[in-house]
């Protein structure tokens, strides 16, 4: 699919893993759409300070900030379009879910308040990418925006933030809660008599390791959360559908080295056995040959006819400089350069074979000499991935 | 052997670190790489999904009816390598505290046990450090440590520092009880200067650079100690003398005469300014380190080739011992 229609999409989410540029090819998406007249939302989990100065929206908070009018014009924004970034807070995030789902004022104290949900809420497994599921899943509903762009957290294991839902809601409904919480209902047939046996068991180790205090504080804070669990389950299952809704488009991001390449390409047999709505890739960071056609090969005798060549021309043209010196230097850093654009593109290559797509939903952004973090630079990043595609 | 890597190889605990994408593990494998050859029996210990050191280090695969993830591998004289994976450490950890090793099977085999475990908070970091204190603090049948030196391949900066973080949290809310002992000794390991010493691992550019000052920062309020800087994948300067004048003679010149594609100029002034571009912005970004830090960076050069196994790593570990003898001389590259 070409890039032009990635845009199309209500929700592009940009996977991959860290490193390779995903907070800024989300915000070079959220910039080429906002180019096309969208109203679009760029959300990040990284503390993308530098990416906020270059928006020139001040410190990224919880709620979205604009980005100044001037700014966008300065980018190529005509028109209706607009840009708001915003970065994410987990913790914020799931005090939003409990004042909105807790059911009466006291159990909402009794979980604000909790030692464990206090301090753990980072930790409890995959929060982070759970309330990221949960704020975009908010900031669609809303429908302040035609697009909204989310940047992942970069996850360890490739898939992280799909499977949180599911895992949240999946121990949340779970017996072993039941049992935990309130042993003595658990009763009736034999199946469920056999796994009350063995929870309690369980229990009882548990509690030999990790003592009684411990174990009431999280009975609390599991309790506190049981009373909000229709209402977790119920947005799991949303956000779960608004994932595989096909106006939603994830991009993957990937670097050229051959260990990200192999590592983009687990991602992508992932997504697809999730259903996933896969719309393109974006090859960041990649040396090109600049010399117009393919590198060339690596060839010791054709490197030194260019070093004698250029030596004999620059000792004729300009005799005040060190020509020999001069010409073994650039013509050593030109074979440099195209041996890494060999490299890049043997990679690109293999992920272009390895993975379901057509030449133009592969978009090759080659490494910039500085870092990309001024909004013209992201807008030279946005020329590269709605350009030409690379040639193959 | 240089002053700055016998203080660090002195530790018990060196804990790598750093931004995604900043090669934490193949830095982690060469200074057990460069901690082994230096005579000191060193464990690497990944804590990924997938295993990755056996292949980096060249270390034997596992000997059949062995448990690879809780036996180290020989990866060469002095070197293991181990993976931790969090729900083996506890069924070792549950098999030590119940001292019924049937019963320690029960329980993570329970269903609902399998459920809270995937969405409990924190016991991941605290059996993962758990294990690492165990491994710490063991001893041979003489009394010496069983490991005096372990290198970890820790997660990336927000992994990493939930993951150092959580002895913290556990103590803020546990009062009393096994947990709060255990993770009291946990705690005195890994704030403990003198043991533990967290090295962070970046790139010169400003994302990395960035993300290395404000991660040193949170590692230092969490009562860690923050160990060397290393600044990896650094570019080699091109030299050229008269850059400016050089290029601007040979965008002078007529491509179409050019004996081949290396001589182009286009590409040859093309090449040229972005090595220039490319060393000027990573020398700007090693001088904020120095300046911040108080210290240089110990720079370890981009290799091309990449880093894929034993002898990349090897030739990683030489670049780094390098890079410990200029510190000691308090020189640049």
């Amino acid at each position: 699919m070409k890039p032009e229609r990635w845009l199309d999409c209500r929700v592009l989410v940009t996977v991959g893993t860290g490193g390779v540029g995903k907070t800024t090819v989300a915000a070079a998406l959220g910039l080429a759409a906002a180019r096309a007249g969208r109203r679009v939302l760029v959300m990040t989990i990284d503390p993308a300070r530098r990416l906020a100065d270059a928006l020139g929206t001040g410190p990224l908070g919880h709620e979205p900030s604009e980005v100044p009018r001037e700014r966008l014009r300065a980018a190529g924004v005509e028109g209706a379009g607009t840009l708001a970034a915003m970065m994410l807070d987990t913790k914020r995030t799931f005090d939003e879910l409990v004042l909105r789902f807790a059911p009466d004022p006291a159990a909402r104290e009794r979980i604000l308040s909790n030692p464990i949900y206090r301090n753990l809420t980072d930790a409890l497994g995959g929060s982070r990418e759970y309330s990221a599921m949960e704020k975009l899943r908010q900031m669609h509903v809303e429908g302040r925006y035609d697009l909204i762009v989310l940047d992942t957290p970069p996850a360890s294991n490739a898939l992280d933030f799909l499977d949180a839902p599911r895992r949240l809601s999946g121990f949340l409904e779970g017996q072993f809660l039941k049992v935990l919480l309130h042993p003595a209902a658990v009763v009736g047939r034999a199946s469920l008599r056999i796994f009350r046996s063995g929870s309690e068991l369980v229990l009882r180790g548990l509690e030999r390791i990790t003592g009684l205090e411990f174990l009431t504080s999280i009975s609390e804070f599991l309790l506190a959360f049981e009373e909000m669990l229709g209402g977790f389950s119920e947005r799991a299952r949303e956000v779960a559908e608004l994932l595989r809704d096909p106006s939603c488009g994830f991009v993957l991001v990937a670097g050229p080295d051959l260990q990200q390449a192999k590592s983009a390409e687990s991602f992508w047999q992932r997504l697809e056995a999730e259903g996933i709505h896969l719309v393109g890739l974006v090859l960041n960071r990649v040396h090109v040959w600049t010399g117009g056609g393919a590198p060339p090969d690596e060839d010791p005798a054709a490197a030194e006819r260019a070093i004698a060549w250029l030596a004999g021309e620059l000792a004729a043209t300009s005799p005040e400089l060190d020509a020999q010196r001069s010409a073994t230097a650039l013509v050593d850093a030109a074979r440099a350069q195209a041996a890494l654009a060999r490299r890049d593109a043997s990679v690109r290559a293999r992920l272009v074979r390895a993975l379901p797509l057509d030449a133009e939903s592969v978009r090759v952004v080659p490494l910039f000499s500085e870092d990309v973090h001024e909004l013209a630079a992201l807008a030279r990043m946005v020329e590269q991935i709605l350009g030409e595609p690379a040639r193959a | 052997m240089t002053d700055l890597l016998a203080q660090l190889l002195g530790r018990r605990l060196l804990l790598v670190t750093g931004k995604g994408g900043t090669g934490k593990t193949t830095v982690a494998a060469a200074l057990g790489r460069l901690a082994a050859d230096s005579g000191v029996r060193t464990l690497v210990v990944e804590l990924g999904h997938a295993p990755v050191l056996p292949e980096l280090l060249g270390a034997a695969a596992a000997k059949p009816g062995r448990e690879p993830d809780r036996e180290p591998a020989a990866a060469g004289p002095n070197l293991f390598t181990l993976r931790l994976v969090p729900e083996e450490a506890l069924l070792e950890y549950l098999e030590l505290q119940l001292r019924v090793r049937a019963l320690a099977r029960g329980i993570v085999k329970n269903t609902g046990f399998r459920r809270f475990l995937e969405a409990a908070p924190g016991w991941r970091e605290l059996i993962t450090l758990g294990k690492l204190w165990h491994l710490a603090t063991r001893e041979d049948a003489r009394g010496k440590p069983l490991w005096p030196l372990i290198v970890v391949d820790a997660p990336a900066t927000g992994h990493g520092l939930s993951l150092l973080s959580v002895p913290t949290v556990i103590l803020d809310t546990v009062r009393l009880g096994p947990l709060r002992r255990n993770t009291d000794l946990v705690q005195a390991l890994l704030t403990d200067a003198k043991r533990t010493q967290v090295l962070i691992v970046t790139l010169l550019e400003e994302l990395p650079v960035n993300e290395t000052l404000e991660l040193r920062e949170r590692v230092r309020s969490l009562g860690l100690a923050p160990g060397p800087v290393v600044a990896n994948g650094v570019e080699p300067p091109l030299e050229l003398p008269d850059a400016e004048r050089v290029l601007a003679a040979v965008a002078r010149l007529d491509g179409a005469r050019a004996p081949s594609p290396l001589a182009d100029p286009v590409a040859l002034c093309s090449a040229a300014r972005h090595r220039l571009v490319r060393a000027r912005m990573q020398a700007g970004f090693r001088d904020r380190l120095e300046r911040e830090l108080g210290a240089a960076p110990l720079e370890l050069p981009w290799l091309p080739k990449g880093v894929d196994g034993p002898d990349g790593i090897a030739a990683l570990a030489a670049h780094l011992r390098t890079a410990f003898a200029r510190a000691d001389r308090g020189d640049g590259p």
